[in-house]
Order: structure tokens, then C-alpha cells, then sequence
């Protein structure tokens, strides 16, 4: 009797959580987004609830775009058009949270080196002011251009049997 | 520039973030995050964890080239990436001195922005504004009662840190004033004196005198933005003189 007394109640409390579960799942992906911006300052607090949301985020969007799927089957023949885009459009933002999580968007900006390659120090075309990183392993010299690392940023490699990790 | 072990793991990192410009990094291994600067894992599996520094010198080309050509069988230089020629900045530096600061540190007489040379022996941090090295080439002074000297090579532009002391002995380092006057690049009469009657290379060796055939301790700095030195080493003292 309660059931077909109030079904709007039940619908509206769905809902609710449909949404709640959308805009959980925005927020782990903004939350780090927006505390490890470039060029701002990183307070440890935030950065550390930045790092543990990064941490959590790719398995609890999952979980929040499945309930957003399951909850919206079940209230979708019960609602308007108007909340069914309401619907819609939170199903598309807990898609993009989830593959966004997923993406190292650093990366997108700072293209990593994967497999470097070497030349030897006469084919180099650089100028001889130019500045390098430099180890001296052993008996081996390796030279790491400034100016490439200061756009690739990090380079994993191996010299004389010691792996090294370059960053500038 | 670090040994990319930890914990008798190899690790591989890749770019995962920033901290008050400053990059993190994560390994692909655990996923732990680490901070570029300081080679510390503050976050994940290996979090405490620090990885050993990889000495390093920042030369010129040309320096470097004559240095590992006299030196050494292998010597190669790391090639452009196919496709980012045209992405490689030489002006880049001055790009980024118009950034704004994350943090600032007035009060020492420093800007944020000012580029330094950091030294951290014995527990103690001190930062040598690099003007005031090309300037003042060899700075000595003692930090935690090690004497050390810093100086810039016969291209003008490359720095490396010495303890300044042989056979025991503190010694004071100082320019040959005949070879001053050709500083013009790769003077190979580039030399400095000491009181001993030793002349120095910039590799750190003795080239003549008591102690030839013997090198200097190098020691290990970071030239990095006075910001960021001062955020990572809160107590560390200016060379001012």
C-alpha cells in the first residue's frame, strides 16, 4: 500500500543517489586535477588528499558508474523526458570520469621518451655552448642534452650496466 | 639524476604529476609516487624509500666532448626524438623565469627566481647565487667545516663543486692570472693555483706540482631556483660574501 502511496518518494530518493554517484565520480577525477595544477602552489594537505584520491579513483569510479548505469535502468520508464536527460548526462560524466582517471594527462603535455636513442659525440649536432647533463660511469660518457630534457623531463636508461633515471 | 633502484628493485618512472613546479614521478612497478628533487617516495608501496643520487656535472658541449674525448672509449650523446626537433626550446629558461612562483622566500636577499647552486654537507644547506660564482670563480668557503670551492670552468658557463683539501691539508684555490687573459672557450691553459705549487684542471686533478696525478673530492649540488632550494631545505644559509 506504502509502495504504490508513495512511489514518487521512492523514485526521487534513487535519484538522488544516481546523481550523488555522478558527482562523486567528477570528483575524484577534479579533485587531483585541480589540486596538482601547474605553476600553483601545493599545500602538503592538499597535495596528500590529492595523491590518496588519485590512489582510490580508478577502482571507485567503477563502482559509481555501475550504480549510475543500474539505478538508471531501474528509474528510466519511471521518469519524465526532462529527468531522463538528467539521467543521461550523468551516466556521460561518470564515463568520462572513468577514463579520465585512467589517463596520465602529464603525459599528454610532456611526451615521454620511450626508447632514446644515442649518437656518438661527432655526429651530435649540437653547438658547443650548448649545456648537457653528463655521467661518467666506468669508462663510459653519456651526455644528456638541456634543452631535450627540459622538454622530456624524464629518461629512464641504463649506462654501463647501472640503471639510471635522468630528470631535468 | 638517480640510481632508479629501490629496495634491490629496478624501477621504471614516467611523469605523473606536479608539486609546486617541481615534477612527481611514479614507478611502473608499484605506482609509488616520488618527488623529483628530493629522490624520496612520499606516497604508495615504496613511500620512505630514497633513491641514491647519480653524480653529475652540467658542461658545455664543447667541454664535455674534450673531457670524454681524452678520456674515455664510449662516449654518446642522447639524439633528438623523432618529430619534437622543432619542440626542443633554446630559449626555454627564459620562458620559464616569467612564470609565477608557487612559493616565495623573500628575506634573504634572493629573488625567487634567482638561479643558485645547492650545497648540502654534514646536515647543512647553503645556496651560492650562480652570478656570484661566474663572478667570483673559485668561491671557497666551509660548509659543516668542509672547505669547498666552486668553480667555473675555462668555457665560462660550466660549475663544479671541490673539497678543497689534499694530503689532509685545506688549500686555498686560486686563478692563474696568465692564463686569464685567454679565456676565450677551451683555453688549454685553463688552470688554477695553489699554495703548494699545484695547478688544477677543472676535472679536479693536479696537472703539476706535489700532488700531480691526484683529484679533488667532487662534490655533489644542485643548481636549481632559490624557491624551490628553500622549500626543500628550509635552514639553509646564503653565501653572501
Amino acid at each position: 500500500m506504502n509502495r504504490s502511496k508513495n512511489p514518487g518518494l521512492a523514485n526521487r530518493g534513487l535519484l538522488l543517489l544516481l546523481f550523488l554517484l555522478a558527482i562523486l565520480s567528477v570528483c575524484l577525477f577534479l579533485i587531483p586535477a585541480f589540486v596538482i595544477r601547474p605553476f600553483r602552489h601545493q599545500s602538503e594537505v592538499a597535495l596528500g588528499l590529492a595523491i590518496a584520491v588519485k590512489r582510490i579513483a580508478p577502482a571507485l569510479t567503477v563502482v559509481a558508474l555501475a550504480g549510475v548505469l543500474a539505478l538508471g535502468a531501474v528509474l528510466w520508464r519511471r521518469t519524465s523526458w526532462i529527468l531522463r536527460t538528467g539521467i543521461g548526462m550523468a551516466l556521460a560524466l561518470s564515463v568520462a570520469s572513468t577514463v579520465m582517471v585512467r589517463q596520465n594527462y602529464f603525459e599528454w603535455m610532456f611526451h615521454p621518451m620511450e626508447a632514446p636513442g644515442f649518437v656518438s659525440a661527432g655526429e651530435a649536432h649540437l653547438g658547443n655552448k650548448e649545456m648537457v647533463m653528463a655521467v661518467l660511469i666506468g669508462r663510459v660518457a653519456r651526455a644528456y642534452p638541456i634543452v631535450q630534457m627540459g622538454y622530456h623531463h624524464i629518461l629512464n636508461d641504463t649506462v654501463a650496466a647501472v640503471p639510471i633515471v635522468v630528470t631535468y | 639524476m638517480w640510481k632508479r633502484t629501490a629496495r634491490g628493485r629496478e624501477l621504471h618512472f614516467y611523469l605523473a604529476g606536479i608539486n609546486n613546479q617541481n615534477f612527481l614521478m611514479r614507478d611502473r612497478e608499484t605506482g609509488s609516487w616520488w618527488q623529483q628533487v628530493t629522490g624520496r617516495a612520499i606516497s604508495g608501496e615504496l613511500a620512505g624509500s630514497a633513491l641514491e643520487l647519480m653524480p653529475n656535472d652540467e658542461l658545455t658541449f664543447a667541454l664535455w666532448k674534450s673531457e670524454s674525448s681524452n678520456e674515455h672509449g664510449h662516449a654518446l650523446v642522447l639524439a633528438p626524438v623523432a618529430g619534437h626537433e622543432k619542440d626542443y626550446d633554446k630559449e626555454w629558461e627564459k620562458e620559464v623565469a616569467k612564470y609565477p612562483v608557487p612559493l616565495s622566500f623573500p628575506g634573504q636577499g634572493l629573488q625567487d627566481r634567482d638561479v643558485i647552486l645547492g650545497v648540502e654537507l654534514g646536515g647543512q644547506a647553503r645556496a651560492f647565487p650562480l652570478s656570484k660564482v661566474r663572478g667570483q670563480s673559485p668561491v671557497e668557503d666551509k660548509i659543516a667545516g668542509v672547505p669547498v670551492a666552486l668553480v667555473t670552468g675555462p668555457d665560462g658557463e660550466s660549475v663544479r663543486v671541490f673539497r678543497s683539501q689534499w694530503n689532509g691539508l685545506d688549500i686555498e684555490l686560486y686563478r692563474d692570472a696568465q692564463s686569464d687573459g685567454q679565456s676565450n672557450g677551451q683555453s688549454p691553459e685553463w688552470r688554477l693555483l695553489d699554495a703548494q705549487g699545484n695547478t688544477w684542471n677543472f676535472a679536479g686533478c693536479a696537472t703539476s706540482g706535489p700532488a700531480a696525478g691526484e683529484c679533488l673530492e667532487k662534490i655533489n649540488f644542485l643548481k636549481d631556483y632559490w624557491f624551490d632550494w628553500k622549500n626543500y631545505n628550509p635552514r639553509t644559509t646564503v653565501y653572501n660574501h
